[in-house]
């Protein structure tokens, strides 16, 4: 490893980690969304494994302190539950206002996601 | 990514992201040790045929190092809240900015609310503690006594956590929102003996013990400091609209008389301009002084209520 490769690498580290930022909130609003029952936390982070790609891929442990946030702005709300298997769990579902949050983060997404592929696409060119 | 040899039981896994948080808001630490417990206990559960070391093992690239979990709560924590979270307002520069900017700080309302909230909560907690101490304490001679303790005892806890949720709303103060897991793999007799062996069970039961006192302490400030400083306020606007007599000495020397539909006040014509500034001046410390019992109380709350071994 050459001190430009560690720098490289420590670079896009950073980028993902500004770009995760947002996106993460995004994928558990649309998870949990998407999910007709409410979810736990080692559930919702199963479900973003399985078809985490990029920043969504990081660490599973990132994810519970975003859901506890989500919950504390109205986002989402939850509640405790007995499990059989183990301790008590909390268990996640969207609220009216995550749903128009929803709606509007992920207008927000489309357009950036759409403006920047056509900036990189003229760039490669 | 560590030096460390990876633990191979969940209690180790824990023990080692304590540490690995030490220093850190001890809220902050009981909710990392909560998740990182669910997710272990449940990926345990999910697996039942491998062991825990080999589960442990595989949760590390997962879920991440405890070393790494560390530095992900410490930094999802701080942007997640400044980016969720309504901005503060800028700190006002000069003297007389700070001072009258309290006007604009939500803190210092939600402080002068909970300040008045305190002698309910108050009342009630101590009331609780007492009743359900002495009740169960005194019943334990005989067989029905012991299960009531230990009610008793997991009363406190939930109001443990019931009160650490008004005090964060309120004060801004940050507090657990999950509660702590009792470590795993003992009896339960050893679990009801750690009950009473646990600091914090104990210092939460002093702490509400203490909010009575405190409760009728706030609630009087309150009290005394607004509705003088209002009067103060209200009577020289009354007085030069015309509803209210100056000069006026009725059963001795008084600030405002309402009797009848006669508003009377003893103060003289003269003093009325000073009085009206005393009032609103008053107004302003009357919410300085809201805001700073609310932050001193937001810091006795947590060093009641939360565990002080998470400070280590």
């Amino acid at each position: 490893m050459t001190g430009s490769d560690d720098n490289g690498e420590a670079q896009l580290r950073k980028f993902q980690k500004e770009l995760s930022a947002g996106t993460v909130s995004l994928a558990l609003l649309a998870v949990l969304d998407r999910s007709p029952a409410p979810m736990y936390g080692y559930q919702i982070a199963k479900t973003l494994e399985r078809v985490g790609e990029g920043v969504l891929s990081g660490k599973q442990s990132a994810l519970y302190p975003v859901l506890r946030n989500l919950e504390a702005g109205g986002l989402l709300d939850s509640f405790v539950e007995p499990s059989d298997a183990g301790p008590p769990r909390r268990y996640y579902r969207i609220t009216a206002p995550g749903r128009d949050a929803l709606r509007d983060w992920a207008a927000a997404w489309r357009a950036t996601r759409d403006s920047v592929d056509s900036v990189l696409e003229g760039a490669s060119e | 990514m560590s030096h460390e040899r990876l633990p191979t039981t969940i209690p180790e896994y824990l023990e080692h992201l304590r540490r690995s948080l030490a220093g850190a808001d001890p809220a902050l630490v009981q909710d990392a040790l909560y998740d990182a417990e669910e997710y272990l206990r449940s990926e345990l559960a999910e697996n039942p045929g491998r062991s825990e070391a080999e589960v442990i093992a595989a949760v590390a690239s997962s879920y991440g190092a405890p070393e790494e979990v560390a530095d992900i709560y410490r930094d999802t924590e701080v942007k997640v809240q400044t980016a969720l979270r309504a901005p503060s307002p800028p700190p006002r520069r000069s003297l007389a900015g700070r001072f009258f900017g309290v006007f604009a700080d939500p803190r210092a309302y939600a402080s002068l609310f909970y300040m008045v909230l305190a002698l309910a909560t108050g009342i009630f907690y101590f009331t609780w503690v007492v009743a359900g101490f002495s009740t169960s304490l005194g019943l334990s001679i005989t067989i029905i006594g012991i299960p009531l303790l230990i009610l008793f005892f997991g009363s406190v806890r939930v109001l443990s956590l019931v009160e650490g949720r008004i005090v964060e709303v309120m004060l801004g103060e940050r507090m657990p929102r999950r509660p702590l897991y009792t470590t795993r793999g003992r009896s339960l007799w050893q679990r009801i003996g750690d009950m009473f062996t646990d600091p914090r069970t104990w210092s939460t039961m002093l702490y509400f013990l203490l909010m009575l006192p405190l409760g009728i302490l706030y609630f009087t400030i309150v009290v005394t400091l607004t509705t003088c400083a209002l009067t103060f306020t209200a009577v020289p606007p009354l007085v030069w609209l015309g509803f209210a007599n100056a000069s006026v000495q009725l059963d001795g020397w008084q600030i405002l008389n309402v009797d009848h539909d006669v508003v009377a006040t003893s103060m003289p014509a003269w003093g009325l301009p000073a009085m009206f500034v005393c009032g609103i001046l008053l107004l302003f410390a009357t919410m300085h002084v809201a805001r700073g019992i609310g932050r001193l109380h937001g810091q006795l709350a947590k060093h009641l209520l939360v565990r002080t071994a998470q400070y280590a």
